[in-house]
């Protein structure tokens, strides 16, 4: 896997309570070419959460930054396809996939 | 904060308790010792006399007997019989003192200043007493004999001044040791007393910090709760004006709708729903969630919902509705909002709808299952051009479309066991030609469940007869 992807990882029910550890997780470091967020072990997001992570991926859409998603359960799919996650985003049930995706999108 | 305060005390009493015990041993001990001293120097005061009497009295004998043997005159005798007689009640009162002090040594030697004294008396006083001539060898060892007495009785004097300087410095040391033992009493009682006034400053100095913090704790829980009072007293003013109470009559179709507010006061947040006639047929819908909770998610509810129906007054198209709200609401700044929009055409039991990051209307037809709608696309507010899709569905009378918000799903927090429960609701909600659809999906699905978010349930139903129906809130 490449350097200059950063991994963001998250787990269980992201909810209000958990929003400063969510909003930590989605500060990227300088440098980074690109993100995986590995969600796979995440089974519910509220509301809060959910936009922590929408506006993460539009932020990382805007800049042009190479971004992919891992999710793996099914409740958490379901509120991702919901939110219009699955339409707008690179969505994988499978890690090693998500990062093909991305190395395949940071090579010089 | 009672043990704080009683076990400083306890320390400080054991403390003082130690100190007054160790005093009273040790102000016995010396007593004892001061006791022995004193004691044992009368008894040498006493022997000491007694030595310089026993002295006087060998003088006496000797200055007696030489007198007479000079000038053999009887009287000169008279010192000599005095001595003899008072000699050995001298003798046995030296002997009982230095028993009692224990001075077996000096004692021998008292025996050995007797035997020489009865030497004397046999081997020289006696003969000079007797005989007018006395060989010069006799006065000679007469001398030797008293010279020996004297010695004795120095070695018993001396030692008896060894024995009274002894106990002089042990009466001393022992009166030393006390004023010193005393002199760190007095400090150690000094220490204590300051050390358990500096723990009680303190105690006291934490008791007040901890009155001012718990103070301070109550005033700001009292100001918090005054402010969430307010602020939920706003929130719920505004949920209840905003909150549709009638709905429209129409021919062909029931509408029926409920909104439970969440158990917890602080979840109260911002779902709506709102439905207009905008022609004898055609009616809009709308139903959607403003994240976040409170006055700021009330009062963004009120602005979307104002927006969407001025934008299908512009232009009824669902997708379009909500592209042209997004546009407003991204550039506004807004919360991100989840909503359907929809418009029912009852005389063709069409629905038109388009989601924006909302959980998806449920339909149900006669004889069918019933069944989650497509859905998809970015809540508003989140991205500017978001594009929304309009779904077009053809249904048929008797069917019956359900829309809600996400507490109706996600109650227990896996939205697959909240859909699936949704949908036996529906079903059996379904089974009842009641006006209160809404009502009923509602209680089948919270009767033994906790109301964790706001929930709101819309229902349309297409007439299978020509009937027309009321709707109301549940």
């Amino acid at each position: 896997m490449s350097d200059a992807i950063e991994i963001v990882a998250l787990g269980g029910e992201l909810e209000i309570s958990r929003k400063r550890e969510i909003r930590d997780a989605f500060t990227l470091p300088d440098g980074a070419r690109a993100v995986l967020v590995d969600l796979s072990t995440v089974t519910y997001a509220d509301s809060t959460a959910l936009t922590e992570l929408l506006r993460f991926c539009v932020t990382a859409q805007r800049d042009r930054m190479p971004i992919a998603v891992v999710i793996r359960t099914r409740q958490f799919s379901r509120l991702v396809q919901y939110a219009g996650l699955a339409g707008a985003f690179a969505i994988f049930e499978d890690r090693d996939a998500a990062v093909a995706y991305l190395n395949e999108r940071v090579k010089p | 904060m009672t043990r704080r305060i009683y076990i400083p005390l306890i320390l400080t009493l054991v403390f003082l308790a130690l100190v007054a015990i160790v005093l009273v041993l040790a102000g016995h001990q010396v007593s004892k010792t001061i006791e022995e001293a004193f004691s044992g120097a009368s008894d040498v005061r006493t022997a000491r006399i007694m030595v310089a009497r026993t002295i006087s009295l060998q003088l006496d004998e000797e200055t007696g007997v030489r007198g007479y043997a000079t000038v053999r005159q009887r009287i000169l005798l008279q010192p000599y019989y005095s001595a003899r007689a008072a000699l050995p009640v001298s003798f046995a009162r030296l002997r009982r003192v230095l028993t009692d002090l224990k001075m077996p040594g000096t004692r021998a030697v008292l025996e050995d200043a007797v035997r020489t004294n009865r030497r004397w008396v046999a081997v020289v006083a006696y003969p000079i007493i007797t005989f007018r001539r006395v060989p010069a060898r006799v006065q000679l060892r007469g001398k030797r004999l008293v010279d020996r007495f004297r010695t004795d009785l120095d070695f018993v004097e001396n030692s008896l001044a060894d024995r009274a300087n002894q106990a002089q410095r042990r009466a001393q040391q022992a009166i030393y040791g006390v004023t010193l033992f005393a002199i760190g009493a007095v400090a150690a009682v000094i220490v204590a007393a300051t050390l358990f006034t500096i723990q009680q400053y303190r105690l006291a100095a934490r008791l007040e910090r901890t009155r001012e913090r718990a103070e301070e704790e109550r005033r700001r829980a009292a100001e918090s709760r005054s402010a969430y009072e307010a602020e939920k007293r706003i929130a719920d003013t505004l949920q209840g004006a905003f909150t549709q109470n009638l709905l429209p009559r129409m021919a062909r179709v029931l509408f029926s709708a409920t909104y439970l507010p969440a158990a917890e006061e602080a979840r109260i947040g911002g779902d709506w729903y709102d439905v207009l006639e905008l022609t004898e047929h055609r009616v809009l819908l709308t139903i959607g969630d403003v994240t976040g909770h409170g006055i700021d998610a009330a009062v963004a509810m009120n602005r979307a919902r104002h927006l969407l129906i001025s934008c299908a007054l512009v232009d009824p198209n669902p997708g379009a509705i909500l592209e042209r709200a997004n546009a407003d609401l991204f550039r506004k700044a807004s919360p991100l909002i989840t909503a359907v929009t929809g418009i029912v055409d009852a005389r063709n039991c069409e629905f038109v709808y388009a989601t924006a990051g909302h959980p998806p209307p449920v339909l149900l037809e006669p004889g069918c299952k019933p069944r989650m709608l497509d859905f998809g696309s970015l809540p508003l507010g989140v991205v500017g051009d978001a594009k929304y899709r309009s779904h077009r569905i053809s249904s048929v009378p008797g069917a019956m479309l359900v829309l809600y918000t996400d507490g109706v799903i996600e109650h227990s927090h896996n939205v697959v066991e909240g859909e699936a429960l949704l949908l036996q609701a529906v079903e059996a909600a379904a089974a009842w030609p009641a006006h209160n659809a809404a009502a009923m999906i509602s209680a089948s699905i919270f009767s033994n469940r906790r109301v964790v978010d706001d929930v709101a349930i819309l229902t349309i139903r297409f007439a299978e007869d020509a009937g027309s129906t009321v709707g109301r809130v549940a």
